[in-house]
C-alpha cells in the first residue's frame, strides 16, 4: 500500500513538472497564437474597492472567463482617482492580454470634466473588446422632502440640495444637468461614495439625490424613498413606473456603463478569445441572475460600439456641461 | 420582535452545517486579524466564489464571521508588536504594549478577549432587541452631527495622552494636516499629491499606523538591541488574575454601551467609540497618569467598545441596507450574488437569514472566546523571541501587510517614511498616537464640516440649532472647560477668590 501511495506521488510529480514545462514553452513561443490564449494567469484590474458595483461586476465576469478559458482570472483591486490608477496599470501592461480590466464609462466620458488635464485618462492607451452592461442612476426624494416629482421641484421656492456619490460621477452628472435645464437654484452636496449619500437621503440631510439604481432599489420598494426619474435613454426594467428625463422634457441623459480593455495593439486573436468567453458567459443563467440582482441592464456591444458611444457622450456632457455652467470640480 | 423567527434562527443555527460554517469563519477571521493588513473585506472578496455552491444562510454565517472574528485577531498585534491594524485599536496599543513590556501581556490580551466577548454579545442583543429603533437614529445622524463629534475626538485625542499635552497637540496637529492629502472630494482639486496618481485617494490609514507604530518601533529597538531584551524575560502570568477582571469589569460594561450605540453611525464610528470609551475611563479613573502606563482598563475599554461596534454596524445593514464600512459593503455584495437584497424588508422577506446570521454571533463569540483564550498563552510565547529574530519578521508583516490594502509597492515606501518619522518622534518624546487618531478624524471633520455648511447654505447657526450637534457642541465646550472649571473651584475652596480668567482655552493648561 505504502509503495503505491509513493508511486502515485511520483508520477503525479512528473505529471506537474511535464504540465509547467509545458506552461513555459506556451508563454515563449506564444503570442500569435489565439489558442494558446491565456498562458498562465490573466490579471483583472478593477479601479474600485471590494464590494462596490464595479469590483462585483469585475468578480462575475471573471468567473465566467476561468470557466470559459481554463485559466485563473484574478481580480486585483486598484483602487483610486475614479480608476485611474488600474486604468494605467493596464495601459502599461505588455500587449499579450494577460493584463486585462473592465472598465467605466465615466473614467473617460465624464472624470475629464472634473480633474485638470493631466490626469486624465486616455481612451488611446487601451483597446475596448467588449461591452458588458449598463448601470442606471435615479433621482430619489426622502418621504419628508415634500417632493413627489420632478414638477414639484421645478416649482421648489427654496434652494435644493443634491446629495451626489462624488466629485467626477455620472450621479452628480445627472443630478446637475437636471436642475441646470430645469433652471431651479440647487447645491451639489458630494458624499465619498453611494452608501453615505443614501444614507444621507434617507435621514433628509439633502433633500434628493442621485444614485445607481441598486443602491437605492431596496429602499424604493419599501416605500422609504420617492423615485423622480431615471436618466437612462429609456426606461429601466427594474422601475418600470420611474419616467425618464427625456419623458419629464428634460435634455438629461446619462449612465454609467462598463466593458472591457486590453493594453493598446493586443492581438487580434487574443481580444477575439476573449469577447467570445464573455459572450459565453452572458449566455450563463448565473450571470444574467447577477444582472437582475444588481440591477444591471445588460450592454452586450461590440467593442468599436463602445467607443463610438464613449466618445459621443464624451462630447455630449462637455456641451451641456458648457451650456448649463455647470461646475463640476477644479478642471 | 418576531419571537418564533427569532427561535427558528436558533434552530437553523445549531444545524451541524452551519455550526461548521460559523467555526471557519471565525477561525479564518482570527488568523486574518492577526496579520496587519490583509483585513475582512478583502477575506471575504477572494473567499466569495466558496460561496457561490453553498446554501446563502451558511455562506452569509461564515462570512460575518470573518468580519468579527478578525476583531478578536487585531488586539493581538496591537498589544504584543505595537502594530495596530485598524483605526479602533490604537487606542488599545497606549495601554497594551505597556504592558506587555511590563510581561503582563497574557493579562492584557485575556482582558481583551473576555471584554470583547461582553461587548459582542451586548451588543448582539441589542441588535436583537432594538436594531429598528436604533437604526432610525443613525439616519438622523447627520453630517453636522458627525463634524461635531469628530471634533469632540479630536479634543478627546489630545487630552488622553500622558506626556507633553504641547507635542500631543503639536502631533495631532499635523495628522490633521496629513488628512488632508489626496483629491479634494468636493472640488476635484489635488492638494499635496505632487502629481502623482498614487496620492490622489490620500494615504490609507494602515500605512500611516505601520509606520509609525510599527516600524518605528522596531528601528528605535535597533538601538537599544544590545542593552535590555525586548520585554522581561519570564513572562509572569498568563491569565488575568480576578483583581485584574474586577478592575476591568467596569471599564468593560461602559465600553460595551458606548461601543453598541457609536457603531451604529456608518463611517467613523468604530474609531470613536474606542476613543470615547478610553477617554472615558480615563477621565472617571481615580488615579489617571497610570493610563497609557500600564492601565489594564485602557485595555479593556476600547477592546470591549470596538467589538461592541463592529457588532452593531450589521444593524444599518440589515435593516436599512446602508453597508457602514467596507467590510459591511463586502457583504452587502455577497448577500446580492447570492440572491437577497439587503434592506428595510430583509427581515420579513428572508427571517432565517436575518435571524440566523444574528444568532449565529452569539455562537461565533463563544468559539472565539473558546479559541482565544489558550491561544493567549502561544501568542505571549512571540515576546521570548530574541529582538534580532522578532524585528525582521515584523518588518516583514508590516511590508507584506501594507502591500495587501492596496497592491502598491508605492504604500511600502510611504510605510517606511512614516516609520522613520515615528522613529524621529520616539526620540524626541512625540507620540504617534493623537497623530494616527487625528490623521483618522480629520477627514470626517473637513468633510462632515464642508458637508453641513452646503446643506446649510453658508450659515454656521445650524450647528447649534440641531439637537444632537448642539448637543455634542455642548459636551465639547464643557470637556474643554472642566479642567479650567476644576481649577477655578479648588481656588475658591483654598479661599482665593481671584476669578479673573474663567475661560481658559481647554488646550493651555
Amino acid at each position: 500500500m505504502r509503495t503505491t501511495t509513493h508511486l502515485l506521488a511520483a508520477t503525479a510529480g512528473v505529471a506537474a513538472l511535464a504540465l509547467s514545462a509545458c506552461g513555459v514553452s506556451n508563454t515563449a513561443g506564444g503570442g500569435g497564437d489565439g489558442e494558446e490564449y491565456p498562458a498562465g494567469n490573466v490579471e483583472m484590474y478593477v479601479g474600485a474597492s471590494a464590494g462596490g458595483s464595479s469590483d462585483l461586476i469585475s468578480r462575475a465576469v471573471s468567473k465566467g472567463l476561468s470557466d470559459e478559458l481554463g485559466a485563473s482570472f484574478p481580480v486585483i483591486n486598484q483602487e483610486g482617482a475614479n480608476g485611474a490608477l488600474a486604468a494605467n496599470k493596464v495601459a502599461k501592461a505588455k500587449a499579450d492580454g494577460q493584463t486585462i480590466a473592465i472598465q467605466n464609462a465615466s473614467l473617460f466620458a465624464i472624470t475629464p470634466l472634473a480633474v485638470s488635464e493631466d490626469e486624465v485618462t486616455d481612451l488611446g492607451d487601451f483597446d475596448v473588446v467588449q461591452g458588458v452592461s449598463r448601470d442606471d442612476y435615479v433621482m430619489v426624494t426622502g418621504p419628508k422632502s415634500g417632493f413627489t416629482s420632478l414638477d414639484d421641484i421645478k416649482s421648489a421656492k427654496k434652494k435644493v440640495t443634491y446629495g451626489t456619490t462624488g466629485v467626477g460621477t455620472g450621479a452628480q452628472l445627472s443630478c446637475g444637468l437636471t436642475y441646470g435645464s430645469a433652471g431651479v437654484e440647487a447645491e451639489a452636496v458630494p458624499f465619498d461614495g453611494g452608501a453615505p449619500a443614501l444614507t444621507a437621503v434617507l435621514g433628509n440631510q439633502v433633500d434628493t439625490a442621485c444614485l445607481q439604481v441598486g443602491e437605492a432599489i431596496e429602499n424604493i420598494e419599501s416605500g422609504k424613498l420617492t423615485p423622480l426619474s431615471v436618466f437612462g435613454p429609456e426606461r429601466v426594467d427594474y422601475l418600470p413606473d420611474v419616467p425618464t428625463a427625456k419623458e419629464q422634457g428634460l435634455d438629461v441623459e446619462v449612465a454609467q456603463y462598463r466593458f472591457m480593455t486590453v493594453p493598446k495593439g493586443t492581438p487580434d486573436d487574443v481580444k477575439d478569445a476573449i469577447a467570445e468567453a464573455m459572450q459565453a458567459t452572458f449566455e450563463t443563467k448565473a450571470y444574467q441572475d447577477f444582472n437582475k440582482q444588481n440591477s444591471l441592464t445588460p450592454m452586450e456591444i461590440p467593442g468599436d460600439e463602445v467607443v463610438t458611444q464613449l466618445e459621443k457622450d464624451k462630447k455630449r456632457f462637455a456641451d451641456l456641461v458648457a451650456e448649463y455652467d455647470l461646475d463640476l470640480g477644479a478642471s | 420582535m418576531d419571537v418564533n423567527a427569532f427561535l427558528d434562527g436558533f434552530g437553523l443555527v445549531t444545524e451541524p452545517q452551519n455550526l461548521l460554517y460559523c467555526l471557519i469563519g471565525v477561525l479564518i477571521g482570527m488568523l486574518i486579524g492577526v496579520l496587519p493588513g490583509l483585513g475582512p473585506a478583502a477575506t471575504i472578496a477572494i473567499l466569495l466564489p466558496i460561496t457561490y455552491s453553498i446554501d446563502p444562510v451558511s455562506a452569509i454565517i461564515m462570512l460575518a464571521g470573518i468580519y468579527y472574528g478578525a476583531q478578536y485577531g487585531g488586539t493581538i498585534t496591537s498589544v504584543l508588536l505595537r502594530l495596530p491594524g485598524e483605526a479602533s485599536s490604537v487606542v488599545t496599543v497606549f495601554d497594551g504594549f505597556a504592558l506587555a513590556k511590563q510581561g503582563k501581556a497574557g493579562t492584557a490580551l485575556g482582558v481583551a478577549a473576555i471584554g470583547s466577548f461582553v461587548g459582542a454579545t451586548v451588543s448582539i442583543l441589542g441588535l436583537t432587541l432594538v436594531a429598528p429603533l436604533i437604526a432610525g437614529w443613525a439616519l438622523s445622524f447627520g453630517d453636522p452631527e458627525y463634524a461635531a463629534l469628530a471634533l469632540l475626538g479630536v479634543l478627546l485625542v489630545a487630552t488622553i495622552g500622558n506626556g507633553n499635552k504641547l507635542k500631543a497637540m503639536i502631533a495631532a496637529a499635523v495628522g490633521l494636516l496629513l488628512a488632508t492629502v489626496g483629491r479634494d472630494s468636493f472640488s476635484g482639486a489635488e492638494r499635496f499629491t505632487f502629481d502623482s496618481l498614487q496620492l490622489t485617494e490620500g494615504i490609507d490609514f494602515v500605512v500611516v499606523a505601520m509606520g509609525l507604530f510599527g516600524v518605528g518601533e522596531i528601528l528605535y529597538n535597533l538601538e537599544e538591541r544590545h542593552g535590555k531584551p525586548h520585554v522581561p524575560a519570564a513572562v509572569a502570568n498568563i491569565w488575568p488574575s480576578r483583581k485584574d477582571l474586577k478592575q476591568s469589569s467596569g471599564a468593560i460594561g461602559r465600553g460595551s454601551v458606548i461601543g453598541f450605540v457609536l457603531g451604529v453611525l456608518p463611517g467613523g464610528g468604530a474609531v470613536m467609540s474606542s476613543l470615547a470609551a478610553y477617554a472615558a475611563e480615563k477621565r472617571i479613573a481615580k488615579r489617571p497618569e497610570r493610563f497609557g502606563r500600564g492601565a489594564i482598563e485602557g485595555v479593556a475599554a476600547p477592546e470591549t467598545a470596538n467589538n461592541a461596534a463592529a457588532t452593531s454596524s450589521f444593524i444599518p445593514l440589515l435593516t436599512l441596507g446602508i453597508p457602514a464600512n467596507a467590510s459591511m459593503a463586502m457583504l452587502f455584495g455577497a448577500l446580492l450574488i447570492l440572491g437577497i437584497s439587503p434592506g428595510p424588508q430583509l427581515v420579513e422577506e428572508r427571517p432565517d437569514l436575518f435571524w440566523g446570521v444574528i444568532n449565529s454571533m452569539y455562537i461565533g463569540n463563544l468559539i472565539l472566546l473558546a479559541l482565544s483564550i489558550p491561544l493567549v498563552g502561544i501568542f505571549v510565547r512571540i515576546l521570548r523571541v530574541r529582538p534580532a529574530i522578532l524585528a525582521p519578521i515584523t518588518a516583514l508583516i508590516t511590508i507584506l501587510g501594507v502591500y495587501t490594502i492596496n497592491n502598491s509597492t508605492f504604500d511600502i515606501f510611504v510605510m517606511i517614511v512614516f516609520g522613520l518619522i515615528g522613529y524621529l518622534m520616539k526620540k524626541t518624546g512625540f507620540e504617534p498616537g493623537p497623530m494616527v487618531l487625528a490623521f483618522v478624524l480629520g477627514s470626517i471633520v473637513e468633510d462632515g464640516f464642508r458637508r453641513s455648511m452646503l446643506i446649510f447654505d453658508g450659515d454656521p447657526t445650524g450647528f447649534f440649532t440641531r439637537p444632537i450637534s448642539g448637543t455634542i457642541l455642548a459636551a465639547f465646550v464643557l470637556v474643554a472647560l472642566w479642567p479650567a472649571a476644576k481649577a477655578l473651584l479648588a481656588r475658591r475652596k483654598t479661599g482665593s477668590d481671584d476669578t479673573s480668567e474663567p475661560h481658559v482655552p481647554a488646550g493651555h493648561r
